[in-house]
């Protein structure tokens, strides 16, 4: 008897041959440099680099796969993780449109509304950026304008700010504990808040999870 | 010839060369071929879910708005990097998986000592290697295991549809990432340090470390209150007042609000 592909099975088997495609691409853009000048890299400098740079963003990749999958779904964590821009575009952005269309993560409708999220953002991102690069003559005093600098400086501030209203509102009992405990950690602990967002991100999204599933539990939300 | 001829050019040549900005139009080809590819299949089973189109036309131009003004700070990133790097290479890092702040430590790893006058061809080539692969591993991982990870972990916390605890789970999650971004902010209103840039890299010191300056800042604190604040004015025009077509731009509406507030107290000397 044939098997039956649903789609999901469908859409991973094309994310990973995406995501393929999307690596190969990657590392073509050094190669082809490499090639088309004929000077290698300084290959030693490559290995202690990318070794060190390593240390973060191994455990950074594992981290980001398993948390940010979830709420994406099959096609749109494919897309978005050859794509970029997690942390301050993507996520936030399905976030938002879901809360607009109101779908709950796991349905397939969900799936559908992810996908186009990061399908629209990213299109609208490489819009930005080509237009940027035609217009760069007029825009870059303007865009690197000293009076303008705080404005992008903060963006990703302006950006959960927004966003944390929305979901402060309705969930103001599983709000409290994890917003107390990081602004503590922030007042004891500044420099370690700063210089580590994604450990500190998980901590609070840890905390946060197990203070509604507590909630929930006792039947309180 | 064209080897040659290449290889008698300079870095600076190279790195706004013809062929570098060739290879950044191939790659935003690659990406918008595959976020089409992946947005017609959605399209197409958002028909076979009979998902009617209202919801779709919100999704993406509510998705649209939202992404315009992290768009252009992502392109500003461009801009900051192009002192160094020319814009082309720049462009495709921060096209494919690329993020600032990630890119100026590659960079200040892969450039040690490295200034714009000094740059070789050898150097550029490296820090574009270096770029590259130290970013992938989200992809590899989500390439090798993400599939499994859905299929044992996902799945199981979402089931029923959405029903139960799992509507709450992810919520939670994203309620603790935001908390996480506001502790972000209270903390820099404490003494915290910054890594100097400089023609588009980090500054490193004669000892190869970060040259780090002294800052405290009020302003994320009372940007995100500023957006949460008019976050809350728009919530009230669109479910009191009924102004229904604010509800795609409410967000972009509210940080470009919150951005102004960051502007105005620049101007005002308080950075």
């Amino acid at each position: 008897m044939e098997k039956t592909f649903s789609y999901n099975d469908i859409m991973h088997r094309y994310g990973r041959i995406f995501t393929i495609f999307g690596m190969t691409v990657m590392l073509i853009v050094p190669t082809l440099i490499m090639v088309i000048t004929g000077v290698a890299p300084d290959w030693n400098k490559v290995i202690i680099g990318v070794a060190m740079l390593s240390i973060i963003y191994l455990p950074g990749g594992i981290v980001e796969m398993a948390t940010y999958s979830p709420i994406l779904g099959t096609s749109a964590t494919y897309l978005a993780f050859i794509t970029g821009n997690l942390v301050n575009l993507k996520i936030p952005c399905v976030m938002n449109a879901r809360a607009i269309v109101k779908t709950e993560i796991g349905t397939p409708e969900n799936e559908v509304v992810s996908t186009l999220s990061v399908v629209a953002s990213t299109l609208t991102t490489v819009g930005i950026m080509s237009m940027g690069i035609i217009l760069l003559i007029p825009l870059r005093p303007i865009l690197s304008a000293e009076v303008l600098q705080p404005a992008f400086n903060w963006v990703v501030s302006a950006l959960f700010g927004a966003l944390g209203y929305k979901y402060f509102k309705g969930n103001l009992k599983i709000v409290a504990v994890p917003l107390l405990l990081m602004v503590v950690l922030a007042f004891i602990m500044p420099g370690f808040v700063i210089g580590n967002i994604t450990i500190v991100i998980m901590v609070g999204a840890i905390i946060s999870v197990l203070i509604s599933k507590l909630l929930y539990d006792k039947k309180l939300i | 010839m064209n080897t040659l001829l290449i290889s008698l050019a300079t870095v600076s040549d190279i790195k706004e060369s013809w062929w570098m900005y060739t290879i950044g139009i191939f790659v935003t080809l690659f990406i918008i071929g595959g976020a089409l590819f992946f947005g017609m299949h959605a399209y197409r089973q958002a028909k076979k879910l009979e998902m009617d189109r209202e919801t779709l036309k919100k999704t993406v131009i509510s998705s649209i708005s939202f992404s315009i003004l992290p768009s252009i700070g992502i392109f500003i990133g461009v801009i900051t990097m192009a002192g160094l790097l020319g814009i082309p290479l720049p462009w495709i890092r921060l096209s494919v998986l690329g993020a600032l702040h990630y890119e100026l430590m590659a960079l200040s790893f892969a450039s040690e000592g490295i200034t714009l006058t000094s740059m070789t061809i050898e150097n550029f080539i490296t820090i574009a290697f270096v770029m590259t692969i130290a970013i992938m591993w989200g992809s590899l991982f989500t390439l090798i295991f993400f599939k499994k990870y859905q299929q044992k972990v996902i799945s199981k916390a979402t089931a029923n549809g959405g029903k139960g605890f799992g509507k709450i789970l992810f919520d939670a999650f994203f309620i603790g990432m935001i908390s996480a971004y506001i502790g972000d902010a209270v903390a820099k209103m404490m003494d915290y340090q910054v890594r100097v840039i400089e023609n588009g890299a980090y500054l490193l010191d004669i000892n190869g470390d970060y040259v780090m300056v002294d800052r405290s800042t009020v302003v994320p604190i009372l940007v995100m209150a500023s957006a949460m604040s008019a976050m809350a004015f728009f919530e009230w025009l669109i479910t009191k007042k009924k102004v229904k077509w604010l509800e795609n731009f409410a967000l972009s509406f509210s940080m470009l609000f919150a951005m102004t507030v960051a502007v105005l107290l620049g101007i005002g000397g308080i950075y």
